[in-house]
């Protein structure tokens, strides 16, 4: 691509962009719907904070342990397990996606720093999220439902 | 693709560096979440709240982060344009697809390049700017994305041919600076206008001939 | 732009008449409407993996489903 290098033509474009706005997308919410916009709540937060802690049981460690295995601040790992409403870092969701071996791409919306419009992977992210329950040593049940999240994740 | 673009350093009136790239990643989605978006919303806020409700910007509540399962599909092209470490704009182009056909009389139903989004970091915008109080930092970068719509179109053989949906707010941009030709609302698309690029209008845009 | 590579491709008489013809309507080469149909494809069937369905809409807004292969 051979853009325009002339500094004439910029300054020109610049003087004629200046007063105006800038944007191409579609209309969505009205003025009075901006005072009432809540957060939105990922319905897959709960299938993250599962597949972490999950992660971390099936491989015996300790909270630090695991920070310290993955490289993040274990304040980082304490936030996403105990507050619904944190969010982590893209570097952190990186070092988990790199650890579990699934896309990061996957995880950034699994933890709610991007959005899905997927019907199927919302499902399946909610179904794995009810079959884990928070005791210490993985049940066979938690250890199939762990393997074949992932494996999921892995394959879409 | 990388390469240098120059925009306008509002401070100097000067020209000064940019990258251009088109390998934007969902990274790129989720920092226009977490830099953007929170300045938008408090600056659509101030303008509701002094009611210059017609300024309020309506793309207030955007979220690329939806978009990232579109990054992989081949139909897409997203460019990106980078300056001080930051996104200073994005755009998301599409070159099949529902409206990727003309609709003005001398060249219906030939292929064009369809300008799906486009959003320039809200501190580059003057009314976004002005209403939190600070001057607007970049210029030209709406200009240069639009220059980067054209010369996709010439690549993918469309002689230029660009074709968008002007939100209320923008359609001065779009028909004045870029020198679009406005076609009608389109009732399949919230009633927007619909603005389309001949390859003579796009070739005037890109050397400044109008 | 990435690089590109080339390939050979056999058509019925039919199949070239009708890339001809959408050629010369789109006012593209016929390489660049054989990548606009690939992209299409490509875009239809993630949507379709996604668990969406494909849908033409006449004017009386009635739809039938297309189903792709």
């Amino acid at each position: 691509m051979r853009f325009n290098t002339d500094p004439e033509w910029l300054k020109k474009q610049a003087a004629l962009e200046d007063n105006c706005f800038v944007s191409v997308g579609g209309l969505v919410l009205a003025v009075e719907d901006l005072q009432q916009q809540a957060q939105r709540v990922n319905p897959a937060r709960a299938a993250f904070v599962n597949l972490l802690n999950l992660t971390r049981r099936e491989n015996k460690f300790t909270w630090e342990q695991f920070s310290q295995k993955l490289d993040v601040d274990l304040a980082e790992l304490i936030g996403i397990e105990n507050d619904e409403n944190y969010k982590p870092t893209p570097r952190t969701v990186t070092k988990i996606a790199q650890f579990i071996h699934v896309p990061a791409e996957k995880l950034f919306i699994l933890s709610g720093l991007a959005r899905a419009r997927d019907i199927q992977f919302e499902e399946a992210a909610l179904r794995f999220a009810a079959r884990s329950q928070p005791v210490e040593e993985l049940t066979t049940e938690e250890h199939e439902a762990l393997k074949e999240y992932v494996k999921f994740l892995c394959e879409r | 693709m990388k390469t240098l673009v120059h925009i306008i350093d509002n401070r100097t009136g000067q020209p000064v560096e940019a990258e251009l790239f088109d390998e934007v990643t969902i990274e790129h989605f989720i920092e226009t979440q977490q830099e953007w978006r929170p300045i938008v919303l408090k600056a659509a806020r101030q303008l509701a709240a002094h009611g210059s409700r017609e300024l309020v910007p309506q793309h207030f509540h955007w979220d690329w982060t939806t978009k990232a399962p579109e990054l992989s599909v081949l139909a897409n092209s997203f460019y990106g344009i980078r300056r001080d470490n930051k996104l200073q704009g994005l755009m998301k182009l599409q070159t099949v697809g529902r409206f990727c056909r003309c609709r003005l009389p001398e060249q219906v139903d030939k292929a064009l390049v369809y300008v799906d989004y486009v959003e320039v970091a809200p501190w580059n915008l003057k009314t976004l700017a002005v209403a939190l109080g600070e001057k607007p930092l970049y210029n030209a970068v709406g200009s240069r994305l639009i220059e980067a719509a054209v010369l996709k179109s010439k690549e993918e053989e469309c002689k230029g041919r660009i074709g968008l949906h002007s939100l209320p707010i923008t359609e001065l941009f779009y028909r004045k600076v870029c020198g679009m030709t406005p076609v009608g609302r389109d009732s399949a698309k919230q009633n927007l206008l619909w603005l389309e690029y001949t390859p003579e209008q796009a070739d005037n845009f890109l050397t400044g001939a109008r | 732009m990435a690089d590109k590579r080339t390939m050979t491709l056999n058509l019925t008489d039919q199949e070239m008449r009708l890339l001809d013809d959408l050629s010369a309507r789109k006012d593209v080469s016929k390489t660049a409407l054989l990548r606009q149909a690939l992209r299409l494809y490509q875009m239809v069937e993630e949507r379709l993996n996604r668990g969406e369905k494909l849908f033409f809409e006449d004017e009386e807004k009635k739809k039938a489903e297309l189903m792709v292969v």
